[in-house]
């Protein structure tokens, strides 16, 4: 155990070397990846997919981690600052910055062991989860939200490991035909959605977690599904959605649905 | 140029459990995963296992020399079973399990038996990668063939994927 990683020994005699050898997607680099990106990077991953079309802009300096006043000024890919923010803390990580939409990188995502996906929308929510299934991959989803109410505001949002076998984002009644056509018909809105780096920070810290206890469980009760309920308001994190969702069997991903569905003609 | 080899564990766990059953002439057991694929950036692969089916007892012939010899019904319905989930779609994997924790190793009759008869998968699915995978009670390796008459590469990383999810280098 090398001594930069010396205080998180209790994960396992190889875990320096098993979270070395990991490579992880993150998709979206904004208040959610960014968190996740630089928490990644302390824990000792050694090779990062991170993925976001976007540049970063005044508007996401409230949140973002990594992001400074002068990356606004220069106009920088938010791939860019979250490679800079990785190598900052580990020289040694392989990054393989993707600035396109996730939709162009699916070659480099598929080689990942596990994806986080820090999208906006739940119609790409679906999406991106759809494709991990279809490639074995653990999918780490990070949401976050804040409606207005008669008594001022509510910050809400979850943190949800889905995994193959498990029950996915429909069967926790996460994802819903009305949350996607409420997404269609907010589709080209102006203004952005109001997003805050403390409860960003919450509900990364605990995708965090989900993913180090699957791959370096440090007690004998590794979770394969997760669902964590965020109240901003109350400050609490709770789980209900998935004690109601456990014995359920998804039959929204069929097990023999794998892989690239045109492979042999995509050569 | 990478392959990756991925399988659910609670699939790894029944074929293992298959696997280490006792045959009534047989020294071991083998099976087969049907596979599907998808490519990776450098030309590379990623395999992975959706089903498994064992090689039924009458299947086997006895032979002394080898662990296990199947006879031509077992490849016939294993390429049959493939045909039929995918009509050329689907990769198919021999396995069998050496009894030790650890990676383990290929032996020479692993290496010699499955240069006969993997080419032979190819006459079902002739673009898809077909191959061998030998699991330990905790790892695995695997040999992959890209095409009919190519020599067959090692599979250089495999995921298990569960909780504890397991991610190993398939090759020394």
């Amino acid at each position: 155990m090398s001594g930069r990683l010396a205080s998180q020994s209790f994960l396992g005699p190889e875990s320096d070397s098993v979270l070395a050898a990991i490579e992880v997607g993150i998709v979206g680099l904004g208040g959610g990846g960014s968190h996740v990106a630089q928490q990644l990077a302390h824990v000792g991953i050694g090779k990062f997919v991170p993925v976001d079309h976007d540049i970063v802009e005044d508007k996401n300096l409230n949140r973002l981690v990594g992001a400074t006043a002068e990356d606004v000024m220069a106009g920088a890919a938010k791939t860019a600052i979250a490679e800079r923010v990785i190598k900052g803390v580990n020289p040694a990580a392989l990054v393989t910055p993707r600035q396109m939409k996730w939709q162009e990188a699916t070659a480099d995502l598929r080689r990942c062991d596990i994806i986080f996906g820090c999208v906006d929308s739940y119609r790409e929510r679906d999406e991106l989860e759809r494709f991990a299934r279809r490639f074995l991959i653990p999918y780490i989803d990070v949401g976050m939200d804040v409606h207005a109410s008669q008594e001022g505001f509510i910050i809400s949002g979850q943190t949800v490991l889905s995994s193959p076998g498990g029950p996915c984002l429909w069967c926790l009644g996460i994802l819903t035909q009305e949350r996607i056509a409420e997404d269609a018909r907010r589709y080209g809105e102006a203004g952005s959605r109001p997003q805050v780096v403390w409860a960003n920070g919450v509900l990364t810290s605990l995708a965090v977690g989900l993913f180090v206890q699957l791959v370096c469980p440090w007690h004998g009760k590794s979770q394969l599904s997760a669902c964590c309920e965020f109240d901003g308001n109350n400050h609490r994190v709770e789980s209900n959605r998935l004690h109601h969702a456990r014995n359920i069997r998804c039959n929204h991903f069929r097990s023999d649905e794998l892989g690239d569905a045109f492979f042999c003609r995509s050569e | 140029m990478t392959t990756v080899f991925r399988m659910r564990s609670d699939m790894l766990n029944i074929v293992r459990d298959d696997l280490e059953r006792r045959h009534p002439f047989a020294a071991e057991r083998v099976g087969f995963f049907l596979c599907r694929a998808g490519r990776l950036n450098d030309d590379g692969l990623v395999i992975l296992a959706g089903a498994y089916h064992p090689v039924e007892d009458d299947d086997y012939l006895p032979d002394d020399t080898v662990g296990a010899m199947m006879g031509p019904g077992a490849i016939r319905k294993a390429m049959q079973r493939a045909y039929a989930a995918g009509a050329g779609d689907v990769s198919l994997f021999h396995v069998h399990m050496h009894g030790h924790s650890g990676l383990p190793e290929f032996s020479r009759v692993d290496v010699d038996e499955s240069k006969k008869f993997v080419p032979d998968f190819f006459n079902v699915a002739p673009l898809m990668p077909h191959g061998i995978i030998v699991l330990s009670h905790d790892r695995a390796v695997g040999l992959c063939w890209r095409g009919q008459s190519q020599e067959p590469t090692l599979i250089g990383r495999f995921a298990q994927v569960g909780a504890p999810m397991r991610i190993w280098r398939g090759k020394r």
